[in-house]
């Protein structure tokens, strides 16, 4: 056992060094706006730039949504597929490995022409825009979405548990909602937290949709002249979505106090 | 001076103006809001200046592409066009490449909402394209005889907006001796300091440098592979760091020269305000390269009026110096040198103009000819052999 | 797989009961149906010009051209560094997520320090680009912190050894930065899935760790592994910006080659780069059908 603790802390050292030291670099840099000493004038700057703000609460909300749609469109497919349907995996999973292959920039242009007239144009107005970014913000999480949900339910015994629900009389929304869900929460909040890490860094679908609305066009168009304000940003967003994320996680878990069907040892 | 010229025309507007709503039986001298502005090819079609700033005010807005503020000061040139015409100026796609901005025309073509451009700035190597594809409508501004031959489309599809010219940008605080030639470069003292702000498959920027070194090393627009060979040299040298040069890696050292246009590099030395220090040098060897570029007004524009009060702003001697200001040689600029309207202080802070002299401006079929031989064989001949 | 080991994961002696009754097959289709209408308008209609402007030229007419221009030395070689790049750093960031996420799940750490890494792992997952290539350059440049640091203090000259961060390896070890953490949040929920019963189990019949792996743990997760590593593949194999800020003019990947034909300043040919993209598919089919063959023995065992 003592062994076993040894090495689990080694990955967890050498992995927090990795981590750490280029972002440390990054921080180290943007300390430098001020020649020769080191001082915080870079973030005084970025701060006083209006658009990060509003663009950074933009693409938080755009992300929330992602989210929601995303889950709400994997989770009962993934579910059914592994209940009714097996032979349907293998094309949901390559249909999930998709955006991979298709470039962002073929996406963007793709619906920009697709939606722009005819049945059903969508870029005439905001609205219609920002529901295409969110359109294509679940395209490009996709893949993991998908994988993590996939994961998830592999990891509890989805046929026996409806199994289960099933013969103690529970109706479909009921074993959704109340057995499969909870056991789920953990590949979920793994969901949550890909998706919501793309929107905020996304660039390409961001700059033709919605342009400087979006906090990684704000990101780009900071980098471009102003170096230390850059890293200065880098390092803030990223701390900033820490802790969105460290909210998701919070919400997430306190639910699962809450009897779940013990899927897993802990 | 300026302001005399510019009443001179405009009586000659209201005139004209006056003179066709009159015969028309019109009432007093005002806007025809009945005009389409997307058939205008001058404003005088439309009823003159003053019907377009009406029409363009009724419009409201104006949206643009690939117009980064710190690019040729297109930020205060935004600016004082929203303030003085009142317009909102909806802004796309910073980022945006010439070729963005094409496909953003094209696969817009049916929108007319917000994110459709009204005009572009695209590369000068796009000209023929836009006409090909009908991607612009051609205008032609009040200004437009004094825009030079080469550098306009005869009928008014693309006309050239500005130019620079390429050089090093030198942060000194990490370089000793600045070097003054291509030669120089060569010097082991500059190990591990020389970069490119682009990849020299798909940047202007880049492929121009590579131009600019053949012509310091014997070479020509037409045959660019002495400088392919230099590059080569470079590398082997291990003077070349094959890091794409941006801001942050010209601050931190780890490119402290760069082969840029000269808009950047000034537009730099202003932004980093010393730290680092910057300096710009055009190479005395060889000939300076100068790259243009073109504005053009979509084809499927939505706000056509906008769009064009656009354009006869930007060419007005106040846009023309708005330009000159970020750094960016206006395509007026002789003109406007021999009306001596450029302030003694703008004029300072530019390099010295006997460079600009020297500068040769590569035509379309020489920029497509070095083009097409630099992208096909910048990674046989310089690009390392990964495998 | 040994029969010890069926029962084992089976929890105890209890036959399987009877399998579940069968709606009409139709419904699963309906409950699919949202997920699928999603994915042809939003993916498979826009990407139509994909596929549709491969196989067309400026003008819109129908030719190979582009297809048969994909099978030039340079463009092959492209994809042959791609693919060669997305399957080391996907099974590098496979093998490390691996132990750092069975450390942090099993390990006996406190909490609060296994959320703050997984929640530092969603973040890490898309830190990508342009600021990952800076981090990097900062860290291992030419004057990168790192790089000083080791000159000054140890003595280590990086660069004097041949170490190059704007190389191959260079680029991977910057790949790892996301890969790592996509492994970690990916194979966190089945590596806690492997119940605990299981190990007691295995250890009350006499096996050894090494034994309770090799039989039970490894088996059970391969399914989930394979899984995850054909997502880093893919990660990996889409990736755009991070190798054009760092390795951009030196070093060739597909995806750099479509941007520079559908964005470039210079090169304008956006039907090459459709038929490129459309390459880049047809390779991904070709590890999936690997990747299934693979896993479908893997999953054997595991149909109950």
């Amino acid at each position: 056992m003592k062994k076993n603790v040894f090495w689990n802390w080694f990955w967890i050292f050498i992995s927090l060094v990795y981590f750490f030291i280029p972002l440390y670099a990054t921080f180290n840099f943007s300390l430098k706006a001020r020649k020769g000493e080191l001082s915080l004038l870079a973030y005084q700057q970025m701060m006083e730039d209006p658009r990060i703000l509003r663009s950074l609460i933009f693409s938080t909300e755009i992300g929330l949504l992602t989210i929601l749609l995303g889950l709400l469109l994997m989770v009962p497919t993934v579910y059914l597929v592994r209940l009714k349907a097996p032979r349907l995996r293998p094309v949901i999973e390559f249909i999930s490995l998709l955006p991979f292959v298709i470039p962002a920039i073929v996406l963007v242009f793709g619906l920009i022409r697709t939606y722009s007239g005819g049945l059903l144009p969508l870029t005439n107005n905001y609205t219609g825009l920002n529901f295409l970014l969110i359109a294509g913000y679940v395209v490009i999480g996709l893949p993991y979405l998908y994988r993590s949900v996939d994961a998830g339910m592999s990891a509890i015994d989805v046929v026996t548990l409806t199994e289960a629900a099933q013969s103690l009389g529970a109706s479909w929304p009921t074993i959704m909602l109340r057995v499969i869900i909870p056991n789920l929460r953990s590949a979920m909040l793994g969901a949550a937290f890909l998706t919501l890490a793309i929107v905020l860094g996304e660039f390409t679908l961001a700059t033709f949709l919605v342009g400087l609305k979006a906090f990684g066009p704000v990101i780009w168009q900071v980098g471009q002249n102003r170096a230390y304000e850059a890293s200065a940003l880098v390092i803030v967003s990223f701390i900033i979505t820490w802790v969105l994320m460290g909210l998701i996680n919070f919400v997430g878990r306190r639910g699962a106090a809450d009897g779940s069907v013990a899927a897993g040892p802990r | 001076m300026r302001t005399k010229k510019f009443v001179y025309h405009l009586i000659a507007l209201f005139t004209v103006a006056a003179t066709l709503l009159t015969a028309c039986g019109g009432g007093g001298g005002g806007a025809n809001t009945n005009f389409d502005w997307s058939t205008a090819k001058s404003a005088t079609d439309g009823g003159g200046m003053d019907a377009l700033i009406a029409a363009a005010k009724a419009e409201g807005t104006l949206t643009t592409i690939a117009l980064p503020h710190d690019w040729c000061n297109y930020g205060e040139a935004i600016e004082t066009f929203k303030t003085k015409y009142g317009l909102q100026v909806n802004e796309l796609n910073p980022d945006a490449g010439s070729g963005d901005e094409i496909e953003a025309v094209k696969a817009n073509k049916e929108n007319k909402g917000p994110n459709a451009p009204d005009v572009i700035d695209v590369g000068f190597g796009f000209g023929p394209q836009l006409v090909e594809e009908g991607i612009t409508f051609p205008y032609k501004v009040s200004t437009w005889d004094t825009i030079p031959a080469d550098v306009k489309h005869p009928e008014g599809y693309w006309f050239g907006d500005y130019y620079g010219v390429l050089g090093f940008e030198v942060a000194t605080d990490f370089v000793e001796n600045v070097p003054q030639t291509w030669a120089d470069l060569l010097k082991p003292e500059y190990k591990g300091k020389v970069a490119l702000a682009g990849d020299p498959r798909t940047s202007n920027q880049a492929i121009q440098a590579v131009n600019a070194a053949a012509l310091a090393n014997g070479g020509s627009f037409e045959d660019p592979t002495p400088g392919l060979e230099f590059f080569k040299k470079l590398n082997e040298a291990g003077n070349f760091v094959p890091v794409i040069a941006k801001a942050a890696t010209i601050a931190s050292g780890e490119t402290p020269i760069v082969i840029r246009w000269d808009y950047l590099a000034l537009t730099d030395r202003d932004t980093f305000a010393g730290n680092p220090n910057i300096e710009f040098v055009i190479p005395s060897d060889g000939t300076p390269v100068a790259g243009v570029y073109l504005q053009g007004i979509s084809a499927y524009a939505p706000q056509p009026a906008a769009a064009r009060l656009w354009q006869e702003f930007l060419y007005s001697d106040e846009g023309q110096l708005l330009w000159l200001k970020g750094y960016c040689h206006p395509i007026r600029y002789n003109d406007l040198v021999a009306r001596n309207v450029i302030p003694a202080d703008m004029a300072a802070k530019l390099p010295p103009a006997e460079a600009y002299a020297k500068a040769v401006f590569p035509t379309l079929d020489q920029l497509s000819t070095s083009k097409t031989i630099i992208t096909e064989n910048w990674d046989s001949v310089v690009g390392a052999d990964v495998k | 797989m040994s029969n010890n080991a069926r029962v084992v994961a089976s929890g105890g002696s209890r036959p399987k009961p009877p399998s579940i009754r069968k709606s009409p097959p139709s419904f699963a289709w309906l409950g699919v149906l949202p997920f699928l209408v999603f994915v042809v308008l939003f993916l498979f209609l826009p990407s139509l010009s994909l596929f549709v402007g491969g196989f067309q030229d400026a003008k819109g007419n129908f030719t190979l051209e582009n297809i048969r221009g994909l099978f030039t030395p340079f463009i092959l070689n492209a994809y042959w560094v791609t693919i060669k790049i997305s399957f080391t750093t996907a099974v590098m960031g496979g093998i490390v997520g691996f132990f750092l996420a069975y450390a942090l799940v099993a390990g006996g750490v406190p909490n609060w320090v296994r959320s703050s890494l997984m929640t530092f792992c969603g973040v890490a997952s898309n830190f990508a680009g342009v600021p990952l290539a800076q981090a990097f350059i900062f860290t291992l440049g030419r004057v990168g912190l790192l790089t000083v640091f080791l000159k000054e203090a140890l003595n280590i000259d990086l660069y004097g050894q041949g170490f190059n961060l704007y190389s191959f390896w260079g680029l991977s070890v910057t790949y790892l930065y996301f890969q790592l953490p996509l492994m970690v949040l990916i194979i966190t929920p089945p590596i806690e899935g492997l119940r605990r019963e299981w190990r007691e189990a295995a250890e009350n019949l006499g096996a050894t760790p090494s034994q309770y792996w090799w039989h039970i743990g490894i088996p059970v997760l391969m399914p989930s592994l394979l899984g995850s590593m054909i997502l880093l593949f893919g990660n990996a194999f889409g990736a755009y910006a991070t190798a054009l800020s760092l390795t951009g003019g030196l070093i060739n990947l597909v995806t750099i080659l479509i941007g520079s034909q559908i964005k470039g300043d210079v090169l304008h040919n956006p039907n090459l780069g459709y038929a490129l993209a459309f390459g880049m598919v047809v390779v991904m089919a070709v590890i999936m059908s690997i990747y299934y063959a693979l896993r479908r023995r893997s999953e054997y065992w595991l149909k109950q």
